[in-house]
Parts: C-alpha cells; sequence; structure tokens
C-alpha cells in the first residue's frame, strides 16, 4: 500500500520546551493510526504542525508522495467542535463546503441532493434522516455528517482523515458506530489518524499505534502487538515514578466543602470533601465531567440533583450569588468568557463580587479607596506593572489576567477556592507563582479545589487528587500512591463500565 | 504544551507604561494621561464642535452667534436628551431598547389623553404616567429574560404594540387642550433658563451618579461588559436587566409627558423621530471620555455637538432633509470610530452588542430556567 502521509524527523521547539524532538509519523493507505500519548505529550503539536498551523523547525511532512504539494492538501481534519451548522440539514452542511459557482444562485434539484446525501451516509453504514436538523442527530451522526463532507470533496483517493479525540462526546454503542464509519473511509483507501485517549477503543480500531512521551515516540506498533496494558506503561514511561517529596505537611481541619451526589448533564453523582487546609485535585479524560465539576459546585449552571455544603451550610443549588455569599470564589478556565469583564479595568474586576465595604455613607462608591484596596490585593498576587489598577483587564498578560481573578477571590476571604486549569496560557514564571498563592490560600485555612489536566500541576499542588470518569470519581490517590505515573494510569486506564442497571442512583443524568 | 495564548498582549498604546522600568513609567505616564485625555479619540466631539463653531461663526456669525439661537438650542435639545440618558442606562447593561422613540411618544399620548380625556388631577396624571412607564419596561424586561427573546426583537414587537396602543386612545388626532397650568410648566424660565432645561441637568446628574458612582451601576456595566462573568462573580443579571429597562421606561415616558407639556399638546406621530437621534447621540457619546462605555456626559456633548451642526446648517440655508441626513450619518460615523478605536481589541460594548450574541437572553435564563 503507498504512503499518503509522511511526516519525517519533525522538531518543533516553544521557548523553554522541546514539545516535539526528532518525531516521525508515515500513514499508508488504507491504515488506521491511532497516535496516543498523555496530555503534554506533543500530539496536539504533532497535529498543528501537519495541518501547517505551526511550521516545525526542522524536518519535512510530504503527502501523497508529493512534497511540493501544498500544505494541508489532501489532508482532512476532523475536530472535536466539527463545525457543522446544527440548524441545517444534513443536505444543508454537505452543501456548504461545495463550491457552486453559478448553481449558487440557481434552484437545487433537492431530489438529486437528498439522493446524494442518502448514498454518501450509506457509504457509512448509517442511516439517519437527511433531512432533519443536525441538532436533532446523535454526537455520532454527527460525526458522520462532518466526516461526509469532508469526504464529498475527495476527487482522488489518496486523502488522509485526522480524528481529532472524535469519540470524547460519545457514549456506549455510539462509538461503535463512529468505528464502523471510520473503517469504510480506510477500506476505501484512505490513510485515518486518530487521537484519542481512550485506549480501549485504540485497541479496538487501530491497526498501528504511535505513542508520544516528552514530545519523542517512544513507541510504535502494529495491531495484536499491544493491549491497553502495555499502551498505559508506554505513555506512562519509567520516569515519574519517584515519590514526591512530602511538601504538604500540614494536617487538615475540618471539612469545609462537602458534595454530596452532585449530578448534571455530565456528572453522575459526585461524592466529594475537601477539608479545610486541604488542596484536593480532580482530572480525568476530556468528557469524563472533569471540566464540569468545579463550576457545578459553584453554581455556574443548575445542577439536576445533589448538595453541596460549605461549613455544614447547605448552598442554594444554581445561583453563584449564594455560593458567594457562602464563602466560595470560582476562578474558571476560560478567563475571558466567565473569569473577567474584560472591558472594565482590573480594580474593577477584582471588586465586583463585593462592593458594600467600598460604599460611602452617602451610597457611593469611595473610587480612591477602591483603588488603594485593588493595588493591595495586585501586589499581593504580583501583578505586573504595579499600580495599574486603573487599566483595562483585557491589556494584562495572561498570568496577570490569572493573578487578578485569583486576587478577586482572595478579597473575600474564601472558605472555598474552586480553580479550573489555574495555569493555562500562563508563561512558566507565573505559573510558579500561581502555584505558590494556591498552596498560600490553603495554609491560611481555606478549602481548595483544582480541576486540571496537567498531571504535573495535580502532582506539585495537591494532597489528594480525584479521577473522574463518566461521571464517577473512579479514583482518589493521595500520599505515597500520588506520583505522576500513578496518576496518569488513573486517567487513561480505565475501562468504560458495562451498562450498569443496578446502580443507577440518578436516572436521567446519564442520558440527559 | 506550551499555549501560545501568552504573549498577545503586550503594552500597547494605552498608558505607555513598560513594566520593567517603573520609574521611567511613572513619569512618561503622567504626560500621556495627559495626552490620552485630551486625545482625539477621547473627546473627538469637542473638537468636531470646535471646527463646527469656527466654520459656522465664520460663514453666518449674525445669525449663528446670537444668543437666542444658543438659547433656544439647548432648550430645543432637550427630550432628545432626555431620551437618549433613558437608552443608555439598558444599553450599558446590553440591552438593546428599539421601543424607546415609541415609548416617549406613548408617555406624550399618555398623560394628554389622563389630563383631557379623563380630566385627572396633574399630580396624579403624571404619576399614572411615570407608572405606565415602569410597566412597559417591566414588560420589555419580561420578554427578554423570562421568555428569552432577543432584545431586538422584543423591543421592536413592543413598540410595535405601543403604536398600536397610542392610536388606539387618540384615535390617530393630535389630543389638545391640555391644562393651562399643565402645559405652562413646558415653556417656565427662571432668568432665561428654561425649566425643560433645568430638568435634563438634574436628570444627567442623577444618572451620572448612578451609572458611575453607585455600587449598582457597576453592576450595570459588568452586566453589559459580559452577562456570564458578571453573574459568575455574583451580580444578579435579572435584576439588572429589569432594573435598566424599568428606569428607561420611567424616564422615557416622563420625557414624553415633559414634551406635552412643552407643546401644548399631544401628537400621536412625535415618538418614533426621537429613536435615531437618542441613539447616535448614545453611541458617539460611547466613544468619548470612557473609550467605549456608554456614558452620560458623552451622550449630552453628543446631543449638542448634533444639534449645533444641524443648527448651523439650517442657519446657512440648508435643505430640510439635512438633519435627518446629519443625523444618520453621524451615527455610522459614531459607530464605525468606535469599531477602529482604541487599543487591544474587542471589548467595546458597541462592539459586542453588535455581534448579536443575545447578550441578555444567553445567560440569565440559565439560573431561572431549569
Amino acid at each position: 500500500m503507498p504512503v499518503l502521509l509522511e511526516a519525517r524527523n519533525i522538531t518543533k521547539t516553544f521557548p523553554g520546551v522541546k514539545a516535539l524532538d526528532d518525531v516521525s509519523l508515515s500513514v499508508r493507505a488504507g491504515e488506521i493510526v491511532a497516535l496516543v500519548g498523555h496530555n503534554g505529550s506533543g500530539k496536539s503539536t504533532l497535529v498543528k504542525v501537519l495541518a501547517g498551523v505551526y511550521q516545525q523547525d526542522s524536518g519535512n511532512v510530504t503527502i501523497a508522495g508529493d512534497a511540493a504539494r501544498k500544505h494541508g492538501e489532501g489532508l482532512h481534519f476532523i475536530h472535536q467542535d466539527l463545525g457543522l451548522v446544527p440548524q441545517l440539514s444534513t443536505i444543508e452542511n454537505l452543501d456548504l463546503s461545495r463550491t457552486l459557482g453559478m448553481h449558487a444562485v440557481l434552484p437545487s434539484s433537492r431530489r438529486a441532493e437528498r439522493v446524494h446525501a442518502r448514498r454518501l451516509i450509506a457509504r457509512f453504514n448509517a442511516t439517519f434522516d437527511v433531512e432533519a436538523r443536525l441538532a436533532e442527530l446523535t454526537p455520532a451522526e454527527c460525526t458522520i455528517v462532518a466526516i461526509a463532507r469532508a469526504l464529498d470533496g475527495w476527487t482522488s483517493s489518496e486523502n488522509v482523515l485526522v480524528l481529532d479525540e472524535p469519540t470524547a462526546a460519545l457514549q456506549g454503542e455510539e462509538v461503535g458506530k463512529l468505528f464502523d464509519a471510520v473503517r469504510s473511509v480506510a477500506a476505501e483507501g484512505a490513510g485515518v489518524v486518530i487521537i484519542s485517549h481512550r485506549l480501549d477503543e485504540v485497541v479496538e480500531i487501530a491497526d498501528r499505534v504511535v505513542v508520544l512521551r516528552d514530545g519523542r515516540v517512544v513507541g510504535e506498533h502494529l495491531r495484536g502487538e499491544f493491549d491497553q496494558a502495555s499502551l498505559v506503561q508506554l505513555i506512562v514511561g519509567e520516569a515519574g515514578d519517584d515519590v514526591r517529596e512530602e511538601i504538604h505537611s500540614r494536617a487538615p481541619g475540618e471539612v469545609r466543602l462537602a458534595v454530596r451526589s452532585l449530578a448534571d448533564q455530565r456528572l453522575a453523582g459526585v461524592d466529594l470533601e475537601v477539608r479545610s487546609g486541604e488542596v484536593v485535585g480532580v482530572t480525568g479524560l476530556l468528557g469524563s465531567g472533569m471540566e464540569r465539576l468545579a463550576g457545578a459546585i459553584f453554581g455556574a449552571s443548575r445542577p439536576l440533583s445533589g448538595s453541596v455544603q460549605v461549613d455544614g451550610v447547605p448552598v442554594e443549588p444554581g445561583t453563584p450569588a449564594r455560593s458567594i455569599l457562602a464563602g466560595m470564589g470560582y476562578v474558571p478556565s476560560d478567563r475571558r468568557r466567565y473569569g473577567a469583564v474584560i472591558s472594565m479595568t482590573a480594580a474593577e474586576n477584582l471588586t465586583l463580587p463585593r462592593l458594600a465595604p467600598l460604599r460611602t455613607a452617602t451610597g457611593h462608591i469611595d473610587l480612591r479607596a477602591e483603588t488603594r484596596e485593588a493595588h493591595r490585593w495586585m501586589d499581593h498576587v504580583g501583578v505586573r506593572p504595579a499600580r495599574s489598577a486603573e487599566r483595562v483587564f483585557s491589556l494584562f498578560s495572561g498570568g496577570n489576567q490569572q493573578k487578578i481573578v485569583i486576587a478577586k477571590w482572595l478579597r473575600n476571604q474564601p472558605r472555598v477556592l474552586l480553580l479550573e486549569e489555574p495555569t493555562q496560557g500562563v508563561d512558566v514564571a507565573a505559573q510558579a507563582a500561581i502555584h505558590d498563592l494556591i498552596a498560600r490560600i490553603a495554609a491560611d485555612g481555606a478549602a481548595v479545589l483544582v480541576s486540571s489536566t496537567d498531571t504535573k500541576e495535580l502532582i506539585t499542588l495537591c494532597d489528594r487528587v480525584v479521577v473522574l470518569h463518566e461521571g464517577r470519581i473512579t479514583a482518589s490517590l493521595s500520599g505515597a500512591e500520588l506520583t505522576e505515573a500513578a496518576l496518569v494510569r488513573a486517567t487513561i486506564d480505565t475501562p468504560r463500565p458495562q451498562q450498569e442497571n443496578t446502580e443507577m442512583e440518578h436516572p436521567g443524568a446519564r442520558h440527559a | 504544551m506550551p499555549e501560545t495564548t501568552e504573549n498577545q498582549s503586550p503594552i500597547t498604546s494605552d498608558g505607555g507604561s513598560t513594566g520593567d522600568r517603573p520609574i521611567a513609567e511613572e513619569r512618561t505616564s503622567r504626560w500621556s494621561g495627559v495626552r490620552r485625555h485630551l486625545g482625539f479619540r477621547n473627546i473627538s466631539a469637542v473638537y468636531i464642535f470646535a471646527v463646527i463653531f469656527i466654520v459656522f461663526a465664520i460663514r453666518i456669525p449674525d445669525t449663528f452667534l446670537a444668543t437666542s439661537t444658543w438659547r433656544t438650542l439647548l432648550d430645543n435639545q432637550v427630550i432628545t436628551g432626555l431620551t437618549a440618558l433613558a437608552l443608555i442606562i439598558p444599553l450599558a447593561a446590553g440591552v438593546f431598547n428599539l421601543a424607546i422613540g415609541i415609548e416617549v411618544g406613548a408617555g406624550s399620548m399618555f398623560v394628554a389623553w389622563l389630563l383631557v380625556d379623563h380630566g385627572m388631577s396633574i399630580p396624579v396624571a403624571i404619576l399614572v404616567g411615570a407608572l405606565s412607564g415602569a410597566l412597559i419596561g417591566a414588560l420589555v424586561a419580561w420578554l427578554i429574560v423570562k421568555i428569552r427573546i432577543d432584545s431586538f426583537i422584543a423591543t421592536l414587537g413592543v413598540s410595535s404594540l405601543l403604536a398600536a396602543c397610542i392610536t388606539g386612545i387618540s384615535g390617530g388626532e393630535q389630543i389638545l387642550g391640555v391644562p393651562s397650568r399643565y402645559a405652562d410648566f413646558g415653556v417656565g424660565n427662571v432668568h432665561g433658563i428654561t425649566y425643560s432645561f433645568l430638568i435634563l441637568v438634574a436628570t444627567s446628574v442623577i444618572v451620572w451618579y448612578f451609572l458611575e458612582r453607585t455600587p449598582s451601576g457597576r453592576r450595570v456595566y459588568a452586566t453589559g461588559g459580559n452577562i456570564e462573568a458578571a453573574r459568575l462573580a455574583g451580580v444578579n443579571t435579572t435584576a439588572v436587566i429589569f432594573g435598566t429597562l424599568i428606569a428607561c421606561g420611567v424616564l422615557a415616558s416622563a420625557a414624553g409627558m415633559l414634551l406635552t407639556a412643552r407643546l401644548g399638546n399631544a401628537d400621536p406621530t412625535i415618538g418614533p423621530g426621537y429613536l435615531v437621534p437618542a441613539f447616535t447621540a448614545a453611541f458617539l457619546g460611547s466613544t468619548q471620555f470612557k473609550g467605549g462605555r456608554f456614558n452620560v456626559w458623552g451622550t449630552i456633548l453628543s446631543v449638542y455637538v448634533l444639534a449645533v451642526g444641524v443648527k448651523g446648517l439650517q442657519l446657512s440655508g440648508a435643505p430640510v432633509w439635512i438633519p435627518d441626513a446629519f443625523n444618520g450619518a453621524s451615527l455610522l460615523v459614531a459607530v464605525g470610530m468606535a469599531k477602529y478605536q482604541g487599543p487591544g481589541g474587542d471589548y467595546f460594548s458597541i462592539r459586542r452588542i453588535f455581534r448579536m450574541d443575545r447578550p441578555a437572553t444567553a445567560a440569565v435564563t440559565d439560573q431561572t430556567s431549569a
């Protein structure tokens, strides 16, 4: 079989990090190659180099044996968000990618289009209504539409389809449906690259697997030469198994945050306690519910069931204002959308949750006192430049923005602080400063919860880390068990549980 | 994996501070601060005003520089000014009120109807008029927050309903014979300054104080800046939207009642004419002083800059279609300027509103539904 995509000796360095170190990857016609590795292993960098988003420092990418071919041509990427319009039908979505020319203004032959769409879908062993709006289809069916759209324009068979975490949003038999479709793509002579964290699925579908760790290829095996256990071993590696130094010597105090069977669209009943002075980490794969837990506890969205208590007092669910009064603070992962009002100044953002202490007798805000107080807190968390409380939030760098968001909650002397990806998009120096800050907050007696996909971060910060899978806590690591290797293993090595009919405490939660 | 979002916002033109050199920064920032405050970007309307003033002062000094011209000018813009003030309250919270013109018209008709057709006493009629304005505001807010209709559509629909009400109670005719005591107030003055103008000044101060000095005003701006982030910071965004629209309704209806007093009658066709001037002033005003934030003094300044421009053109014998053309062109230029203005990017309230991403409905309902 001819080689369709060949990346040879790719090296890519970012300031301070060698993201890809002499990585080679080839994809043959009809082959399904899985690319696996933990967060930070270089998978996404490699994909971005293939897509031409990043320019590699050295090495070259050849598509269908022709180095002169334009970058990205013959390569089709399907990302998690699929890039479809949910309000339109399958037919209409397929139509969007076509070059129409004069036909753009002429009436289209609806019958021909319908037949065409059905035929395309049928190639993937799928039979759903091509005239229904995508919003009414299942996630797997939408993925199939995205693949069909990518394939629709293929004139030659020399094409490579790259699927980035295609199953993150899928459950149960949906995965099987999608895999049938992927197999038929390969059967038609295309090459397929699947990036996935779900190793059981990788074992099921991949003809060949390429394992990345720390920017290097650490293993490449053909079907039959690998199983889930050997993949876990490759991804985790030997290093990182050493017991970390015991930095958290303080004895945790009484329980401050108590979460009881919290359930929403993604969470299927989470029980969790965080004590005063304790830093608890939350991790898991994408789609496991880890990305929602902190927000759900804070009440960013209304949960389906369950309760949250701070210092033994129940907090009304789904109302951030009540959560703040109860002593909670929430640092969301998407700073610019949820963490701050970026058009307002640093001072205005800092004081927004609690303006009452700044009110004068006549009811207005004491602007001088506000600036003074903002400067005090910004100095406390180390925002640079100093004395910049009057500056608009969006003009700060990522690290400083994050410090301001944290300072906003520190000012409230929080009993419970919930942080999501606290150091995402933050430079190395600011990262260390933020970690230090989080440790100090806990030392001052707060209960701290950190959701992160960065294993190293969790190891440095946390006393205990819980791992979520399918909306439930499946592992809890602390003390000597809490090593990077153990954590990565607990995250990726969680087989899909069988349909549990007996243990459905929260009907509806899983299917909502 | 290093995220490349870092370093995307190096220190820009604003402030001139560099962080690495705190001492140098102290010195330069004072200068650049002054420059920024007096720069064209920050107070363009003042410069435009100066240009308009000089041009007409040279071309038509006799009429343009007469005291009476200016006295009438100040007085004539009171209703537009009040309407624009009413408008910026919900705009600051990210809510578009396209019914603002007709709300003024409804206030005008309703008070005349109560006074003339129902013979109500003046204080009761004013109270009922204000209350009806509050009800209209509450209705709009309810449609936006609870029924989750986009503010454009909700206010467009309500404005048509109000137009029907106006025609309904008036039969499409003017209401004449407003009590003279009521009409006298509209033309009364102290030392040549009309009561109307004093009302505008007082209202400006109150709205300014509320929006820019009180905690509630801060919450309004936060809601307009990013409704979801505001909610997560504990702001009751539902209350903010209700409050701003009710305040807007009361103020618009007050403007209408004052209009009836000034005219001595009520005209069913008069309201919609205030829509475009009010929006023009609000948007041009948002580019003044506060770099993208709707604010009182920028709005009032804009009302008068536009009025002086129109007046000068009229006095130099420009055709009758000039006011409309001038207002329309100014609105487009004001919004265009805001889009290209300023450091750092897409945080302008105008820009956010025009993204049409349902600012008011999307998140508020999150907490109320489910």
